[in-house]
């Protein structure tokens, strides 16, 4: 059903598109885009990471895909999955004629040894592996998947372009990898670490019929070379947009919003709702393991304050408290009045009742991500207010993702995630995630939403969830922010995506 | 003669050594974990330990240290974690980029120092001489990354005569690698020139009222010649000492530079490693650092040989 509904809206705008004065778009030319930095490998199986899956996409491929609505579509599938048997059969035919970048044909042995790798060496790939109880190619163009049990996130764990179930030549699976052969529609021609990834239009690429949408549909081949330029100085991938030497800059300071404007050779691109940072807070040791603590935290909080600091003016934030934004079908307003409350004196009564003992509360954070750490200082006044005491620990990122995993050693940290299309993968979700939020009554919840393969139900099941997350307030989500990059006005068909791809680009003449 | 350059390479060794082991600590005790960064945030805990026994992590320190200098007495720096590539092939990549960045660095250094630094202590007390010591100061006391970027603001962005960052792309020629180096080696090199041009001012006053001086001008010799082959050639050992400084300096300290450049240089390499916690990067780009940085210190010391017949060893 919200599959269908989301396909009337594409179908709206495509109509909406259509409707605007055509530009032919011309094939030719290089694109250099600036990214945060270099990816440590380009096998999208092994690791997780935006940058990762942003560069990898273009040269492998997956199954299945995200639409412009973020509904599943397929890529290297024929159709969409036929689910059987209660859940626990999904039937995948393959799409024919696909050939990998050596000019082999894809094959239902490429995907199911793919799939095989995936559940041995992705993250995503593993939170599945165990419940798999077969992957086999029924014929030359179908791929079974049986489960032990029900477990509905499996097609979204199979769209995801990083930890990605990416399909490989059966040949070409060695861990590390070596040699870069996807069946996207750009192949790799030359890495030089810290200096440039370079892609090539891959002439033998089948793609899709129809139009293009979102990651999904036709993947059009119109530019003949993308280099990534690893520029890890936000400020210098600003004036390099500035300058014209990029054609796209990613992830760009907000502060330069406004230097972008009314530039010859650049121009601003805000991606909105594209992610929501958190402050996750301890439920394994030390004071934050007490409800009446973390909701004594959750009410001191004032998050569009906390926003405002970090992100400037309100075209970069949101301020909202569901776990998705307006637009996607997880949208729900449950239990949102715990939300941005920043009432000192109740936080303040709260904190008594969990016998807080006056012990400052270890708030870890880094300034690698400058927004996280301008949270904090807001965040550790509000708290201040309610009469708790903060020992704000600004450590480098990797420290902090080191002592995360140590319980002993914080009470509450900061991350961000972008929105993903299946709430099930919702990072702090398990209980194994650094804050180890192991509920009985999120476990129900949890399990009833991955058994379940009726969205609607999904959709009711997921917004009690979130009634429980602010409820237990495991962690908080502080609102939603948008992303900055910088595009030349010459480049052509590009659409703000928070994993930017750059098929269906063109510069123009 | 013999014996003091046994010596000097004997003390050489033991400095690397002492470099080698202090390296080997600072890394491993600094917080923050190799496998959990590149596997990212998604990682679980079995991933990570999975990782690092992988790499060796899990060993005790002292067994790490005992495979470390084997491996450095066989030469090898190890293999990047992250790049999954030899250590010294991936210094020697980026070895081409900050070697003519030092030697672009120097060269406008010396070009702007020397003569300023000669003709200031000739024209002493002079307007020249003021100017050349604001000039000095104000050079001392900018950071390069801030000149890089006022350069990149008007050179690249306001009039795009220069490229803004990188090293050029796949189909870059040598010269246009080299003319990404420009602004980056203005940058260094006007920061540089700085204490070079203090040090050539202050060693040519010394010499200037030597005696030798007063006797080459008594003996009718023109100003040129006093200055620059009387003066100025007893004035260089200080100030050779100061370029080569300069130099091992900047091979070592053109870390931050090269980040606003984005130039693929050693500088910015060890800036990687250290936020990839790349730990075999970190103590391999040290050790050669380190090495070039003893290296040119004792080349130094051997060329006052060939400068001043009176240094006798």
């Amino acid at each position: 059903m919200l599959q269908k509904l989301a396909r009337i809206g594409a179908a709206a705008l495509a109509v909406a598109v259509a409707g605007a004065p055509a530009l032919a778009q011309q094939k030719g030319g290089a694109i250099n885009v600036a990214t945060i930095g270099e990816p440590n490998t380009l096998d999208p199986m092994v690791a997780a990471g935006d940058l990762l899956g942003m560069i990898t996409q273009h040269f492998y491929e997956t199954l299945y895909t995200f639409d412009r609505n973020w509904a599943l579509t397929p890529l290297l599938a024929e159709t969409l999955p036929q689910i059987s048997d209660g859940g626990k059969v999904y039937t995948i035919p393959l799409r024919q004629g696909v050939t990998f970048h050596n000019g082999k044909a894809m094959t239902a042995q490429d995907v199911v040894a793919s799939l095989k790798r995936w559940t041995e060496l992705a993250s995503r790939g593993k939170l599945v592996a165990d419940n798999i109880a077969a992957i086999e190619a029924t014929d030359e163009k179908t791929v079974k998947i049986t489960l032990k049990a029900p477990f509905a996130p499996l097609t979204a764990l199979l769209a995801f372009n990083n930890s990605a179930a990416v399909i490989m030549p059966a040949d070409k699976m060695e861990n590390p990898i070596k040699e870069v052969i996807g069946t996207g529609p750009y192949q790799l021609k030359e890495r030089k670490p810290d200096q440039y990834i370079q892609l090539t239009r891959f002439d033998g690429y089948k793609q899709r019929q129809g139009e293009p949408d979102g990651f999904g549909g036709a993947r059009k081949q119109y530019l003949d070379e993308i280099r990534f330029v690893p520029v890890p100085d936000a400020n210098t991938r600003v004036e390099g947009a500035l300058a014209g030497q990029f054609d796209f800059a990613d992830l760009i300071p907000v502060e330069a919003y406004d230097r972008l404007k009314g530039q010859a050779k650049t121009e601003p691109v805000l991606m909105q709702g594209f992610g929501w940072p958190m402050f996750i807070m301890n439920n394994k040791q030390g004071m934050m393991t007490s409800k009446d603590m973390r909701k004594a935290v959750q009410t001191a909080l004032n998050a569009e304050d906390m926003l405002a600091a970090a992100f400037g003016k309100p075209e970069f934030y949101k301020l909202d408290g569901a776990m998705y934004p307006e637009g996607y079908a997880w949208r729900s307003d449950a239990g949102i009045k715990a939300y941005n409350q920043g009432d000192a004196d109740k936080a303040k009564a709260l904190a008594k009742t969990a016998k807080y003992d006056g012990a400052p509360i270890r708030i870890l954070t880094s300034r690698q991500y400058e927004f996280h750490y301008k949270m904090a200082q807001v965040a550790a006044e509000y708290l201040k207010a309610a009469g708790v005491k903060v020992d704000l620990q600004v450590v480098d990122w990797a420290t902090l993702v080191q002592r995360r995993a140590e319980p002993a050693l914080w009470d509450i940290f900061i991350t961000h995630s972008p929105f993903l299309a299946e709430p099930a993968l919702i990072a702090p979700l398990p209980d194994s995630y650094p804050g180890w939020w192991a509920s009985e009554a999120k476990n129900k919840l949890l399990s009833a939403l991955n058994a379940e393969s009726d969205e609607k139900k999904r959709v009711a099941i997921f917004a009690d969830l979130q009634k429980l997350i602010f409820d237990e307030a495991p962690f908080y989500k502080v609102g939603d922010f948008a992303a900055l990059s910088a595009k030349a006005p010459r480049l052509a068909g590009y659409t703000a995506s928070p994993w930017p791809y750059f098929w269906n680009a063109s510069l123009k003449p | 003669m013999t014996r003091y350059v046994m010596q000097r390479i004997l003390g050489m060794l033991a400095v690397m050594f002492t470099v080698v082991t202090i390296v080997f600590i600072i890394v491993r005790v600094a917080p923050g974990d190799p496998a959990a960064v590149m596997l990212g945030p998604d990682a679980t805990a079995a991933d990570i330990a999975g990782l690092r026994s992988r790499l060796g992590l899990d060993q005790s320190l002292s067994t790490q240290y005992v495979l470390f200098l084997g491996q450095m007495l066989r030469g090898d720096l190890g293999q990047s974690i992250f790049l999954n590539m030899p250590v010294l092939s991936a210094l020697a990549e980026r070895a081409e980029p900050t070697f003519f960045l030092t030697l672009f660095s120097i060269l406008i250094a010396s070009a702007i120092a020397l003569p300023v630094g000669i003709l200031s202590a000739y024209r002493r007390g002079s307007l020249f001489d003021q100017l050349a010591t604001t000039f000095a100061m104000f050079a001392a006391s900018i950071p390069s990354f801030w000149l890089g970027l006022i350069l990149i603001q008007v050179f690249a962005v306001r009039y795009g005569w220069m490229p803004a960052s990188g090293y050029g792309g796949p189909d870059a020629s040598f010269l246009e690698r080299l003319r990404h180096l420009v602004l980056p080696a203005l940058a260094l090199g006007i920061v540089s020139s700085a204490l070079i041009t203090r040090f050539t001012r202050a060693s040519m006053l010394d010499v200037l009222n030597d005696d030798y001086v007063r006797t080459a001008r008594s003996k009718g010799m023109g100003e040129w010649g006093v200055v620059m082959k009387h003066a100025f050639k007893n004035a260089l050992i200080p100030v050779l000492t100061v370029v080569g400084l300069t130099a091992a300096l900047l091979i070592s300290g053109a870390v931050v530079t090269e980040t606003v450049f984005s130039l693929p240089g050693i500088g910015n390499l060890v800036v990687s490693a250290v936020l990839r916690r790349d730990y075999p990067v970190i103590q391999g780009a040290l050790l050669v650092i380190a090495a070039l940085y003893v290296l040119i210190n004792f080349l130094i010391d051997m060329l006052y040989l060939a400068i001043d017949p009176r240094v006798r060893y």
